[in-house]
């Protein structure tokens, strides 16, 4: 009974989301609108649980020396953030704003901004033409890293016009293919779960 | 040792480059591309009122890139008098979203409420994709300040997507493509994108088969987009020290490979 339930849930609405797309019958039009209602609402609820793990797991944190005050602040901005919306608002003036302008934005920014140094460093070491395929990738990535600036029009107009054809045919193929695989995948995954052939969802089973 | 030691040198010398490029205040005259003149051309084309819908859909992170972009568009919807709908699928995005918008309505004189609104953020972005193409009100029954829509005169026409001529989606990743799968594949409706540079060829297939209307690509394509508007901005700001940054990138290339080669031929002699 544990697994029926769960499997005939999974069956009989993965079928009406199916079966809806097709018909523009009021029944469909409602059904589906109450369905995306409580997509909403369950989604809700799993933020609840993320945020409780959160908490769970920070406070275990706590205990260990090393990243203690890492956990605290995360803990204090988990709590602060939504006390100050309630406080005061969300407004433009507000603190709740004031901190993400001036907390967060720079924060992420700043560890964002940090890949560009490791791909400085990554480009000087490890972009090497060992092989004929590597100096073609190396050749290609060469003529793209120009053709994305202005600077290239001012070289040559053929740098522009070369970076266009690599984006839109040798690469734009391989792209194809790999959303073509994925949509033939997520097809194949999908009716293994409505017909409850995939059932790792259920604990691995 | 040595090898830190490199390191080193390579995150000065980078740094070194981006600061004394952004200090130089210097500007490329940029050409347009073909996706952002569809862009602009598009915007042009709409008549005063015409209701777009602004997408936050990026994290604070890409601000840096994503802003230019945003503003770009901004300002031109604002300056064309079309209405605007703000949103964000992101949560990061909701509160860059609405001061951005509430900062370019008030250079153009907008109202909040007649010229535009800000809806806020809404969880599980696929099904409020498909949401909006049902009710806007169902929804969001309030917008991002928690008034009711009904109070709002700009929302009194606005039903779902069918009064909306363009979802325009500002993203650092993969939300554009939901727009695409869902708002476009099942509503029709037309859908336009601001995009982080490392993000535009991931959409090419989409641009190909027309289902993205078109693109407006990092900072370079909002470098183009200012100079379209005739306005100076960000983005043409920020690319000496973007092409500093790569010309850098490329010497490093080619230093690298020119050690690599001068050991293995010293290796083969050995």
């Amino acid at each position: 009974m544990a697994t029926r339930l769960p499997l005939a849930i999974c069956f009989i609405f993965g079928l009406v989301m199916f079966l809806q797309y097709f018909s523009g019958h009021p029944l469909a039009r409602a059904a589906y609108n109450h369905i995306l209602d409580w997509w909403q609402i369950i989604f809700a609820f799993t933020l609840l649980v993320g945020v409780a793990a959160f908490i769970k797991s920070s406070l275990r944190k706590t205990q260990v020396k090393k990243d203690a005050p890492y956990a605290l602040i995360a803990l204090a901005g988990l709590i602060l953030m939504p006390l100050l919306a309630v406080i005061d608002g969300t407004d433009i003036d507000s603190p709740f704003l004031w901190a993400f302008e001036n907390m967060l934005a720079p924060l992420q920014a700043t560890v964002f901004s940090l890949l560009a140094f490791f791909v400085a460093s990554a480009s000087f070491r490890g972009f090497r033409a060992r092989s004929v395929p590597a100096a073609i990738l190396l050749g290609t990535a060469l003529v793209v890293l120009v053709g994305r600036v202005p600077l290239a029009e001012s070289i040559s107009e053929l740098f522009p016009k070369v970076t266009f054809w690599i984006q839109n045919y040798p690469s734009m193929a391989a792209r194809r293919a790999i959303l073509i695989g994925i949509g033939l995948g997520s097809m194949t995954t999908a009716l293994r779960v409505i017909l409850g052939i995939e059932r790792t969802y259920l604990s691995g089973e | 040792m040595e090898r830190l030691k490199i390191r080193w040198i390579i995150f000065a010398g980078l740094l070194l480059v981006v600061v004394v490029s952004y200090l130089i205040d210097f500007r490329f005259g940029s050409r347009p591309s073909p996706q952002v003149q569809k862009c602009y051309d598009y915007i042009e084309s709409l008549p005063d009122s015409a209701v777009v819908m602004i997408s936050f859909d990026h994290e604070a992170s890409s601000l840096p890139e994503i802003q230019p972009i945003a503003l770009a568009l901004l300002r031109h919807a604002f300056r064309k008098d079309i209405k605007i709908i703000g949103l964000s699928l992101f949560a990061e995005g909701t509160a860059i979203g609405y001061r951005l918008l509430n900062k370019v309505a008030g250079e153009y004189g907008k109202h909040y409420g007649q010229d535009y609104v800000f809806l806020g953020f809404k969880p599980q972005y696929i099904s409020a994709i498909l949401g909006l193409g049902e009710s806007i009100r169902d929804v969001f029954p309030e917008d991002y300040l928690g008034r009711s829509l009904d109070s709002l005169p700009f929302m009194d026409n606005i039903i779902s997507y069918e009064q909306v001529a363009m979802v325009i989606s500002i993203a650092d990743g993969d939300r554009t493509v939901h727009w695409i799968e869902y708002g476009n594949a099942r509503y029709g409706q037309e859908i336009m994108a601001g995009l982080t540079a490392a993000m535009i060829t991931s959409y090419d297939p989409y641009l190909a088969s027309g289902q993205l209307f078109a693109v407006v690509g990092g900072l370079k394509g909002a470098a183009e987009y200012e100079s379209l508007l005739g306005q100076p901005g960000k983005g043409g700001r920020g690319m000496l020290a973007q092409t500093s940054a790569h010309i850098y990138v490329i010497i490093l290339i080619i230093i690298g490979n020119i050690i690599y080669f001068r050991n293995r031929s010293r290796q083969g002699r050995g």
